[in-house]
């Protein structure tokens, strides 16, 4: 009896263990490079801890025309961060897997207008995402499709 | 005892579930810190030049906007106030204004404003929104007799001061990119407008108003296209061609927000969240005077067009929240009344499709006016 009882106890945290396991084998499926529809940038997401964050790696237009230097987030409100360059920004922040092929509880950052958006992420087939910016509720907010990129080993 | 030998095995088991967990996470955490803006780590950018898709099938689709556009507006609520200005009305050749004063003064027009425009789809490969409006136009009116504010005998102007006039309307917005340069953009619209109250009319006098742009998005700071739109801006129903075109320049600091000839404004940025404008845009729509007992049968409808000059100044007010203010010279360009026969509509063509004569042809002169409004900005 003692030895069903162990037997149970150690199941029942085994499938706890593996369901952890699965859940971030699901979850980093995230991880990669993507490119928004706008083709302006390529996004790498990663992983840090549990959360998942994705920081600007390449930009259709990496130089300011006016400034003939690196293009930096010359529109964050906050003055401090302006002369960051976009080339390693971190836009999209905070993530956690939800499962059911959807991240939330996350942010994307505009360079365009140096504004915040909750977000919610959910990848539709293995190299499509849905990404949603929004304003307080979901209703109010726009939807842009990213898609998977292949780096070309050099 | 071999039961404390039991719960030793079991917590031995569940610290070495809980271990092992944080192994797995341990081995996907980076050394990058999470709180600061930029990753710290010396990458090699370069890496990312050269990529493919990794679904050979993937397409890019142009977007629907260019760098530096002003925010488009989820929802707005704002007021719109026109100054004095005098009313001069043609002779009727029936009863409408027989015997009465033909002048008046209008010492105030004004009126709430309300738009929404939400998306409904927004996808690589089409966006789709739906849109409300409500507009309101109230009359401070006098005749020239009297030089009382609402001492109206003139039939048309007693309607205008008792009942005003409204807009209201649904809207439906379609962007379908073909590829990454090129565009085709639907805007379609039915809006009920006259003298009606909250008791609205019959939906048969509905107008229906709809735009197709095939358009061209060479690079990331211009767009532009040309097309075709059935309109009332004009007052009355007109088919023309139309322009569109919006361009940013390198510096971001001036640009052109052009749909011709319904509006066109140079843009000047000062910063992402201000923003000045100069520029005119024309407003119409067709008003059927349908309260009135005595004209309601009449199928009556004024033609009301204005060409408003302005300076619109743009600006955050907190986060997505925007004010937007705007000062102008109100051109009258049109306020006739048409009698429908039959409620058929008539297309005139500028002249050219029909010659049939307006049974009012109204001026109006012209006052300054100012319109504020919060609006909510799109992602």
């Amino acid at each position: 009896m003692k030895k069903i009882l162990f037997i149970a106890f150690a199941a029942f945290f085994g499938t706890i263990l593996s369901s952890f396991v699965n859940q971030d084998a699901a979850g980093d499926r995230l991880i990669g490079v993507w490119e928004p529809s706008n083709g302006r940038a390529r996004v790498k997401v990663e992983k840090i801890g549990a959360k998942y964050y994705g920081k600007i790696v390449w930009l259709k237009e990496p130089v300011d025309p006016v400034t003939k230097q690196a293009k930096t987030d010359k529109n964050n409100p906050d003055p401090n961060l302006q002369n960051v360059p976009l080339k390693g920004y971190r836009m999209l922040k905070d993530f956690v897997y939800s499962g059911k092929d959807e991240w939330n509880e996350g942010t994307i950052y505009d360079p365009l207008n140096g504004s915040t958006y909750s977000c919610t992420i959910k990848m539709t087939d293995k190299n499509t995402l849905e990404i949603r910016g929004y304003i307080g509720v979901s209703a109010l907010g726009r939807t842009d499709i990213w898609k998977r990129l292949e780096v070309k080993k050099k | 005892m071999k039961l404390f030998n039991l719960h030793k095995q079991a917590a031995i088991a569940a610290c070495f579930a809980f271990t092992l967990t944080n192994i797995v996470k341990a081995q996907t955490d980076t050394t990058t810190s999470p709180g600061t803006e930029t990753t710290s780590e010396d990458e090699d950018f370069s890496m990312y030049d050269d990529v493919g898709f990794a679904d050979q099938g993937a397409k890019r689709y142009c977007s629907p906007k260019i760098e530096g556009l002003s925010p488009a507006k989820l929802i707005s609520l704002g007021f719109d106030f026109q100054g004095p200005y005098q009313m001069n009305l043609d002779t009727f050749n029936n009863d409408l204004n027989q015997g009465f004063p033909e002048n008046g003064k209008s010492t105030i027009t004004s009126g709430a404003r309300f738009a929404c425009n939400i998306p409904v789809i927004s996808k690589t490969s089409v966006v789709w929104q739906l849109g409300a409006n409500y507009w309101e136009s109230g009359y401070k009116i006098m005749d020239k007799g009297p030089l009382a504010v609402g001492y109206v005998e003139n039939p048309m102007l007693k309607s205008l001061y008792s009942n005003g006039l409204r807009t209201m309307g649904i809207n439906t917005t379609l962007f379908k990119p073909l590829n990454d340069k090129r565009f085709l953009l639907f805007q379609g619209s039915a809006d009920m407008s006259g003298d009606y109250n909250w008791k609205l009319m019959p939906a048969r006098y509905m107008k229906y108003s709809a735009a197709l742009i095939y358009g061209k998005r060479p690079s990331e700071r211009k767009q532009w296209g040309v097309g075709l739109a059935r309109t009332y801006r004009a007052g009355e129903l007109n088919y023309i061609p139309i322009i569109f075109y919006n361009s940013t320049d390198a510096s971001n600091k001036w640009g052109s927000e052009i749909l011709f000839p319904a509006r066109a404004h140079v843009r000047r940025t000062i910063n992402s969240r201000n923003m000045l404008f100069a520029g005119y845009e024309l407003e119409g729509q067709s008003y059927r005077l349908y309260r009135m007992e005595s004209i309601r049968n009449q199928d009556l409808e004024i033609r009301r067009a204005e060409i408003r000059l302005r300076a619109v100044y743009e600006f955050s007010l907190k986060d997505f929240i925007w004010m937007s203010i705007q000062a102008g010279y109100r051109i009258n360009y049109r306020y006739d009344v048409d009698r429908l026969s039959n409620g058929n509509e008539i297309y005139r063509a500028f002249g050219l499709a029909s010659d049939e004569p307006y049974i009012m042809q109204n001026t109006l002169t012209n006052p300054f006016y100012f319109n504020v409004s919060v609006n909510l900005v799109s992602p």
